[in-house]
């Protein structure tokens, strides 16, 4: 008798079950810490079995420094396609995309965690992965910024960093959802130095 | 931090002890800056301090307690040395405190850059624990920096979240800086950070104004 249940694509499994132990990991280290994450845990959570993981990772850092870097590279992504959709003025495309990132981290409150929180203070390797996140945000603020000559150069930098730092807060609160309304304050610090301050931000459908 | 003298000295052994305890604390702090964390070891932090390991361990459990200690020395120094300038200021209006205040924070940084890599860069590294500690002492220059700031000049109310980004902005963009080993070349972003911090509530062409007045 022939099972009746469909065949999926090899890789399809393969690339389904790596996602799995990469959520798994977000979702233990966000809740109780990388140190305190072993191998038996996230094998359990993901549902694999442990030589999956070892076929995939070269253990608990590798599969953590992936997760990390995979959400890094997703959320910025995400803010630069809205950026980029936005047809606006620059300005508008920086709140577009400060919008995404909000959501983003809404959407995705352990993953989010695990690469703004954890890592910085995970392992070295982690804490590299998430400066080098963060230089491709304030590239990025820079090819959306309006054009003003004269402000300092290290303006995106500390704006970026600014940012992080609110949301940073706002994950260790346990708030990582409300992270939206965050945008109009967050909207009005990113633009003071290029809007002026105490104008009134648009920010579409938001307060 | 010197040493005693040796031998028949009449100090009270309070004052060896406590003399001792802010050597170990100095000594851990040159170590990490020297070669991090896992690599100090406390052999290290008692060669740095003149100090044995036995009494090493009269003062501390471990290097981890040895290093809650120091962070907690650092981040009341640097709160110290803002608290005594903005004091000295009092008298100024709000931006003319923010100069001083972050001047005196980058001074203070540039002279002692191993006090500026535990703050700013270990703080950050060293678990949540201390990350609690990092994040109080951002917190309270929040406090700070609020005290007596300008209203909008647009009208509008400054944003809860400005405080709070800007000096969350200003450490972690120290931190990078003490990473890449410039810890003693801070006092050259004076200019950028105080038109950074003075933009956020007054506007880019006000806080260039006040910049440039210097």
């Amino acid at each position: 008798m022939t099972s009746t249940r469909p065949e999926l694509p090899r890789e399809f499994v393969a690339s389904h079950k790596r996602r799995r132990m990469m959520q798994a990991i977000a979702e233990l280290t966000a809740d109780k810490g990388y140190e305190a994450t072993k191998i038996a845990d996230i094998v359990r959570q993901a549902a694999v079995a442990r030589k999956t993981l070892y076929d995939n990772f070269d253990g608990k850092e590798d599969l953590f420094l992936s997760a990390v870097n995979t959400t890094l590279t997703e959320m910025r992504v995400v803010v630069e396609e809205a950026c980029d959709r936005s047809e606006g003025s620059s300005e508008e495309g920086i709140v577009a995309g400060l919008e995404a990132l909000l959501e983003f981290v809404a959407a995705h409150p352990a993953p989010a965690r695990m690469c703004m929180v954890e890592a910085i203070s995970a392992t070295p390797s982690s804490a590299r992965i998430y400066d080098t996140g963060m230089r491709d945000f304030v590239d990025l603020l820079r090819d959306n910024a309006p054009a003003e000559a004269d402000l300092p150069e290290t303006i995106e930098e500390s704006l970026v960093g600014g940012v992080a730092w609110v949301l940073q807060q706002q994950i260790r609160r346990g708030e990582a959802e409300q992270a939206p309304e965050l945008l109009s304050e967050l909207s009005q610090f990113v633009l003071s130095p290029y809007l002026g301050v105490g104008r009134v931000v648009d920010t579409g459908r938001r307060k | 931090m010197d040493r005693l003298p040796r031998g028949r000295h009449g100090l009270s052994p309070e004052f060896v002890a406590q003399n001792q305890r802010k050597r170990l604390i100095a000594g851990l702090t040159q170590a990490l800056y020297e070669v991090g964390y896992q690599k100090t070891t406390v052999s290290l932090i008692g060669q740095r301090a003149g100090v044995s390991k036995s009494d090493f361990y009269k003062h501390f459990e471990s290097k981890d307690d040895c290093f809650i200690a120091a962070y907690d020395a650092a981040i009341e120094r640097i709160r110290e040395q803002v608290r005594f300038a903005c004091e000295e200021a009092k008298g100024d209006d709000w931006a003319r405190r923010v100069r001083v205040g972050i001047d005196s924070l980058l001074k203070l940084f540039t002279a002692e850059p191993a006090l500026a890599g535990i703050a700013l860069v270990e703080g950050l590294r060293a678990g949540r624990e201390v990350y609690d500690r990092y994040q109080a002492a951002v917190e309270s220059f929040v406090a700070c920096l609020r005290q007596g700031a300008p209203a909008s000049p647009g009208g509008g109310a400054i944003p809860e979240a400005t405080g709070e980004a800007v000096v969350g902005g200003i450490a972690s963009m120290l931190g990078r800086r003490v990473l890449a080993g410039e810890a003693d070349r801070l006092s050259e972003l004076f200019p950028e950070i105080l038109e950074f911090t003075l933009t956020a509530y007054l506007g880019g062409e006000e806080a260039r104004r006040i910049v440039s007045a210097g």
